[in-house]
């Protein structure tokens, strides 16, 4: 530890003391940071900020207008999410540690900088009443500062002392992660959040008063949070048992599971039964046979001769068929017959092949029938805008759509760009250019006013199914002019190595080129990432409710029960963190990523 | 030292044309290539020696006449290029590895894939072949970690994988340092009299004289001389041959 300190005093003199004129400029600097610092604190706490609008307005802004009596489902869907991705976190845990000592220094340079901030942070700030007068209001007395300083005090020195002792036991880091998220839910139980109250003639009592967080958010959070550890353990579990297939299945749920939540779990669908017995049964048997066949006799000297005239012609009935009233799930499932016809030929040459091909096949017809049943169904969720996303949820709905369940579909565009078979160039070159050079605004327009002409009788979206439709195509276009940036450059020289060793065109594509390309436009990628979480914002043009729209409209209208007319500055600056938030965290992820990816090393 | 040529041909390419647009790489090239003989292919540049041999696993199509390799006819059917490729590994000059995978993963890719064997056995097998070209204990680097010349013996041991019966080398030594050369040639050496056959394009006239049973002299897209090494180096038959060795002797 004595090291450390040494070390970090030395880097001090070397970076901000080097020289008189350094000197003078980090006084200079230092002055204004810190000046900015306690300028921003009087703002935050200042009496004039309205917090109550968003701490009392929470649920608004997380799920809108869903209703009441459903709202487990919210809960349930994030369950859902965190209970995959402690398996994740368990199956794929390499058990790196993090030594006892790293994890005591850690804190002590989050607790002591916290300590340092609490102390500069003003005792009074100055505000400005509706006649122009100025007046200096405190802001955090002494005694609130004594109960923000004393536990942080506290756990700095407890870190200190630790750190004199050399203690050499190491933990999981993962493990050291998620102990450290429990002190956001812990802190759900301890810390007192402004909350208007109403006395017993519905008044509201002045002045507002401090009310612990209500058990019904730091229960549920809690419950994730035992959630969240236990599937940590059974994904580890799974991993010292060695389940291979998980591998596999694994990243698999991850792109269903939103799909899953979206059509199945938050929308809670009035499924149709005959529907489902006319349509969906049916067409998976169908639909199963066929596959079948064409996986079983595909290496058959006799028919592979006709492969290429059986894809075209299942493509051309795809496309006569479109506007045809007949189920979609038929249409999707014909589509998706000319690419088995097109990916079988690879994997189906040998027994073992076959056979896998089949599952594989069955269970994206069975998965795609019961997504499609899902979003195709009325929601059983009535709400009084028609939609039954709002606010967070919406905006996390879009995000997740505008990637990724459009980057494959970029993935493809891109590669059928730069196909050697002109008719597919053709149209994902139209499609494409068609799709970019129309800005996201009329598409939005496009979907909520248009889209239902095209839509042969019979078949109806809700607003938002279209929208998101319409996002997929936006944001995978641009995925894939990324994308055909990096499959440019490969060399042809990786082309002539893969076949040297005699891959096929597929294996050429997923295993040689696609993971190089990919490689070398994460930080692009990461950039559209970026940008269709923030775009979602645009659909409030449109008449959706997003995290946005209910901050600069909704809550700042509200006066029933409780009056927060005017309080837009304090819902802007909330959502301001919370989009810089998230996308903070998406570029950090990136960086770590293209690190692991050793990009720009080689 | 050398390995006597087993009478059976594998390679037979009967008058091979190949045109770039309107310039002709290749004039009516014919050959016959023996089992477990190596062949070196020398020449000034573009005078077509890498077309011919990327003609002969279908890197590049020619056009006119017939390539055999193994008795089969090298033709646009996807399984006859596929079979050639399974029978024929290949070194390039610039090594095209697979910067984004390791070298064990470099080498056991096709085998897992493409001969779809078990990964355990792949591996194995991967290592016994970098214990062959000499470098076991870079397994886990990526290709970008590795001197020109190890890489090039990586390319080796990937090409290898596939236990191919025919090895093209395609100026396997021309993008190393001096220092270099010798570690990818003794590799290719001990490849020659384990009994290989293979055709090599490269400058490497001591390679030639050592190593190979024939070797042919390319220019302007014909074969203009082909010959045993000790006739060629020593009395050479045609002009341009004698003009090309006083050139680069």
């Amino acid at each position: 530890m004595k090291s450390i300190q040494n070390t970090q005093l030395r880097w001090v003199r070397d970076n901000l003391f080097s020289s008189i004129g350094s000197t003078i400029l980090t006084l200079i600097t230092g002055y204004m940071v810190i000046t900015a610092y306690r300028g921003t604190v009087g703002f935050i706490f200042s009496p004039m900020r309205q917090w109550p609008a968003i701490t009392y307005n929470m649920q608004l802004y997380m799920i809108f207008n869903y209703m009441e009596e459903e709202s487990w489902r919210a809960w349930a869907s994030v369950g859902v999410a965190l209970i995959l991705a402690g398996i994740t976190l368990g199956y794929w845990n390499k058990g790196e540690k993090k030594s006892f000592n790293q994890i005591v220094a850690g804190l002590f340079k989050t607790f002591s900088t916290l300590s340092v901030l609490v102390l500069l942070s003003p005792s009074e700030t100055e505000v400005m009443h509706n006649d122009g007068s100025r007046e200096m209001v405190q802001v955090i007395s002494s005694n609130q500062r004594m109960n923000f300083l004393i536990p942080i005090a506290v756990v700095t020195l407890l870190s200190f002392l630790l750190s004199r002792f050399s203690i050499t036991r190491a933990f999981n880091k993962t493990k050291v992660v998620l102990f450290y998220l429990s002190f956001p839910v812990a802190l759900g139980w301890i810390i007192k959040v402004p909350t208007i109250t109403f006395d017993a003639a519905g008044e509201r009592i002045e002045p507002d008063l401090f009310l612990p967080v209500a058990t019904t958010t730091t229960i549920p959070w809690t419950i994730l949070y035992v959630v969240l550890w236990v599937s940590f353990f059974v994904g580890q579990f799974l991993q010292k048992k060695e389940i291979k297939s998980l591998k596999r299945t694994i990243p698999l749920s991850w792109f269903v599971l939103p799909l899953y939540l979206f059509s199945w779990l938050y929308k809670k669908p009035v499924v149709e039964l005959d529907k489902v017995l006319m349509n969906d049964i049916p067409g998976v048997l169908i639909f199963s046979v066929i596959g079948f066949l064409i996986i079983q006799y595909i290496t058959d000297e006799r028919f592979s001769k006709y492969r290429n005239y059986l894809a075209a012609g299942f493509f051309a009935t795809t496309a006569a068929i479109l506007f045809l009233r007949i189920p979609f799930l038929f249409k999707v499932l014909t589509f998706s017959v000319v690419l088995l016809l097109l990916v079988a030929p690879a994997i189906a040459n040998t027994k073992e092949g076959k056979r896998q091909l089949l599952i594989v096949w069955l269970v994206v017809i069975a998965v795609l029938a019961f997504l499609l049943r899902g979003s195709g169904s009325p929601t059983g969720i009535i709400t009084p805008t028609g939609s039954f996303l709002g606010g967070f949820s919406l905006t996390w709905v879009l995000a997740i759509f505008g990637t990724y369940v459009s980057f494959p579909f970029g993935v493809l565009l891109a590669l059928g760009r730069t196909s050697s078979l002109p008719l597919i160039r053709i149209i994902c070159t139209g499609i494409i250019e068609i799709v970019r050079s129309v800005p996201y605004i009329t598409w939005l327009f496009f979907a909520s006013v248009m889209m239902t002409v095209f839509m042969p009788e019979g078949v109806e979206f809700n607003l938002i199914i279209r929208v998101l439709i319409v996002t997929a195509f936006f944001s995978g276009a641009y995925f894939a002019e990324n994308i055909r940036g990096g499959l440019q450059s490969i060399s042809k020289g990786q082309y002539d190595a893969a076949n040297a060793i005699g891959m096929n065109a597929f294996q050429r594509i997923f295993l040689v080129v696609l993971p190089q390309a990919l490689r070398a436009v994460v930080p692009t990628l990461v950039g559209s990432v970026i940008t269709a979480f923030k775009d979602s914002s645009l659909v409030a043009i449109i008449g959706l409710f997003d995290t946005l729209r209910i901050a600069t409209s909704v809550v700042p209208t509200q006066s029933n029960p409780v009056n927060f007319v005017g309080t837009q500055l304090d819902n802007l600056l909330f959502i301001a963190l919370f989009y810089w938030m998230f996308c903070f965290t998406f570029s950090r992820r990136s960086m770590k990523i293209e690190k692991k990816l050793g990009l720009g090393e080689r | 030292m050398k390995s006597k040529p087993n009478s059976k041909s594998v390679i037979v390419t009967k008058n091979v044309k190949k045109w770039f647009g309107d310039f002709q790489a290749l004039d009516g090239i014919s050959m016959d290539i023996k089992e477990k003989e190596v062949v070196v292919i020398c020449g000034p540049s573009g005078s077509g020696k890498s077309t011919f041999i990327r003609c002969l696993n279908r890197l590049e199509q020619h056009q006119e006449g017939d390539v055999f390799v193994n008795g089969i006819e090298l033709t646009n059917d996807l399984k006859n290029i596929d079979a050639v490729r399974s029978e024929i590994g290949m070194v390039f000059q610039s090594f095209n590895l697979f910067p984004h995978l390791t070298v064990i993963q470099n080498i056991t890719l096709a085998p897992i894939w493409v001969r779809k064997k078990t990964r355990t056995e792949a591996e194995e097998k991967a290592m016994e072949l970098l214990e062959r070209v000499g470098i076991p204990e870079q397994a886990e680097k990526f290709p970008g970690q590795l001197s020109g010349g190890q890489q090039q013996r990586v390319a080796i041991a990937r090409a290898l994988a596939m236990e191919p019966k025919i090895m093209l080398f395609d100026e396997p030594t021309s993008a190393l340092d001096p220092e270099m050369i010798k570690e990818v040639l003794d590799v290719m050496k001990d490849l020659a009299q384990a009994g290989m056959t293979m055709i090599v394009v490269t400058h490497e006239m001591g390679f030639a004289k050592e190593v190979c049973d024939r070797v042919i002299f390319f220019d302007e897209g014909k074969l203009v001389e082909e010959n045993n090494p000790e006739d060629f180096f020593n009395n050479p038959k045609s002009d341009r041959t004698k003009l090309f060795l006083s050139q680069i002797l």
